[in-house]
């Protein structure tokens, strides 16, 4: 109990460091590049004195560290991202605050317009990833089991050909098929639950294989560990030995995969959006970079990396519970 | 199911590779490598392409960029209406689609190979010492390298090509400066188990320096073992590079990269589907061969280890 506690504490704080510094590469990244955000803001026809009173206004002309901290200043203390430099707030609700600064009110709030794009992301990526565990787990195990057998060789040669598949190619020719031949399926937005099933389904064409081969080769690895080979002997039936020995033992390196999977998950999520212009988080992404939107990269950035250390600390957590011989 | 448990374990265990023992790692993960049929299949697959994207530069003389009007949406040679000088068509400018595919490929190999050597040697090298020295400056590498990884690889990506115009100088440094960590970190595991190795002392006792003891010893062992992951990671760099291009911050058109080529197709997939469907295919079956020859060197590389207990 303590140890677990005092595990939780110590990755805690080395992963808000970690993200700290994250935020501030990113940051610097984005200020070192070219373009000015507020001759941006004020539009190309604005003189130059309204540019640098907007400038001035936004704290642009701050010294670096000190914009740097009051961003971070702002997240910490107010949970404030900022807002952004492009997007208006028309349609999307707002929390009060800078209702007396006309600069900052009409624009929108990068968390609100984060808050409104993240459920149809993560319905996709539930989506994409339950479909991708519910094929490979059963096509996985039994591979797995047939270790050295044609089962086994077929099931390498499909994930291999599913995984040399490119998402963004993959998601072409399944729209052409599916919803230009056939009709079935809309491919394009998003209107409703149908809208999921495509893009739902590329994401698990990319995640699969990968599960497959996670669990082929660590249930064949466990099959031949000296105490999965002798608990015949200890009287204990095959029901037993797989769901108590092998199962849980290929568990381990199973939830490391599904911790990778989870951070790959952001970038195939992007694509993926991009393809089928599905209004979620990932086509905000790219569009923001498009559009040189920074506090919006900037806020996405750090809260994915957050993201990343808290699946790689549940990852480690998880894979203790499952095997105790591992030093968290 | 389960009515395999008893009978699979208790068959004799395949032998470990004869006779090897007294061999490199290295060679002895090559030896049960080269035999694996689906080694062959994947190198013999991957050495095609290779050989396409090198010679259409000398044998085409057909311009990739080259408008053709007249020729424009020419379906490919096995649909109707086809013209034998387009094997694989053409596009919406009459572009040959052929010639356009293979420069393609030609881009995706240099941008992955020189992106994998790259991160390579730069995260082997950094991965190599800070485990072979070990102490401060071993954590304090291991945390950049956290720090590093700990910013998503599409992230950093679009973050430095929002800034600047995608050259493919500056597409290979993205692509190593989101990889070379995974090195620094695989390598890393290797040198810190050789270090207290009885002959490391010796050379030390020897009078060996530091790099001598790296370079010479240390590295022959701990990176053939890795040898798998950069077959993975090329394939992985040239999905990466394709992506780039077709979300549009990566390299731009008129440069024929098949992210290019394939974003471009995707407008006109209800009228000609070749566009963006067979420039696809050659980035699939490269993908293929990369993915058969890691496989192979993945399950060698298993072998001898388990095989070595």
């Amino acid at each position: 109990m303590i140890a677990t506690f005092s595990f939780l504490a110590r990755r805690l704080s080395q992963g808000a460091l970690i993200v700290f510094l994250a935020a501030l590469i990113v940051f610097t990244l984005l200020r070192v590049g070219p373009g000015d955000p507020a001759r941006m803001l004020a539009g190309g026809l604005s003189d130059q004195a309204s540019v640098d009173a907007l400038s001035e206004k936004m704290g642009l002309n701050d010294p670096f560290l000190v914009q740097f901290g009051k961003y971070v200043g702002g997240i910490v203390l107010h949970g404030d991202f900022g807002q952004s430099y492009i997007r208006s707030e028309s349609g999307l609700s707002v929390g009060g605050g800078h209702g007396d600064d006309q600069t900052r009110s009409d624009r929108a709030d990068v968390l609100s317009l984060l808050g409104s794009r993240l459920p149809l992301s993560l319905g996709l990526a539930l989506a994409g990833l339950g479909l991708a565990l519910l094929v490979s787990a059963p096509i996985g195990i039994y591979a797995g089991l047939r270790a050295g057998k044609w089962q086994e060789s077929l099931s390498i040669m499909g994930s291999s050909l599913l995984v040399s598949m490119p998402s963004f190619w993959i998601a072409g020719l399944l729209v052409l098929l599916i919803s230009i031949k056939l009709k079935w399926l809309p491919a394009v937005g998003y209107e409703g639950p149908r809208y999921l099933i495509l893009p739902a389904i590329v994401l698990a064409i990319e995640m699969a294989p990968i599960f497959i081969r996670t669990w082929s080769s660590a249930i064949s690895s466990m099959t031949r560990r000296d105490f999965v080979r002798v608990a015949p002997v200890r009287g204990l039936g095959q029901r037993q030995i797989f769901s108590r020995h092998v199962l849980r033992g290929a568990a381990v390196p199973f939830i490391n995969t599904l911790g990778v999977m989870l951070t790959s998950l952001i970038g195939s999520l992007l694509v993926i959006e991009f393809v089928f212009d599905f209004p979620g988080l990932g086509k905000l992404t790219v569009e923001a970079v498009l559009q040189r939107d920074f506090p919006l990269v900037q806020a996405i950035a750090i809260i994915i990396s957050a993201f990343f250390v808290l699946v790689n600390i549940a990852v480690d957590f998880v894979s203790g519970l499952f095997d105790p011989r591992l030093d968290y | 199911m389960t009515s395999d448990i008893s009978t699979a374990p208790l068959a004799a265990p395949k032998p470990a590779l004869p006779s090897t023992r007294e061999l490199a790692m290295g060679k002895r993960i090559w030896l049960a490598t080269r035999s694996s049929p689906w080694f062959l299949l994947g190198a013999g697959l991957f050495g095609l392409l290779l050989l396409m994207a090198l010679v259409s530069v000398f044998v085409f003389q057909v311009d990739p960029t080259k408008m053709n009007f007249v020729d424009k949406f020419t379906p490919p040679i096995f649909s109707e209406g086809a013209n034998p000088a387009f094997p694989l068509g053409t596009d919406q400018l009459g572009r040959d689609m052929l010639s356009r595919a293979l420069v393609g490929l030609q881009i995706t190999f240099l941008i992955g190979l020189a992106a994998t050597a790259l991160s390579f040697v730069i995260g082997s090298a950094v991965g190599l010492y800070a485990g072979f020295v070990g102490g401060k400056i071993d954590q304090l590498l291991m945390r950049v390298v956290d720090i590093q990884m700990s910013i998503p690889p599409i992230i950093l990506a679009i973050t430095i090509l929002g800034l600047a115009r995608a050259t493919p100088a500056l597409v290979i440094a993205v692509l190593v400066l989101a990889t070379w960590p995974n090195y620094a970190r695989l390598t890393r595991a290797g040198a810190l188990a050789e270090r207290g190795q009885e002959y490391v002392r010796a050379a030390r006792v020897l009078g060996a320096s530091d790099i001598r003891i790296i370079l010479l010893m240390v590295a022959p062992v701990a990176l053939p073992p890795m040898a798998f992951a950069a077959v993975f990671d090329l394939a992985r760099m040239m999905i990466f590079e394709c992506v780039l291009d077709f979300l549009g911050i990566g390299l731009q058109p008129p440069t024929p990269t098949l992210g290019v080529i394939i974003a471009d197709g995707r407008k006109y997939l209800i009228n000609a589907w070749w566009i963006a469907v067979l420039p696809g295919v050659f980035l699939m079956l490269l993908l293929l061969s990369l993915n058969m020859m890691g496989t192979a060197l993945e399950r060698a590389r298993n072998a001898v280890f388990e095989g070595a207990k």
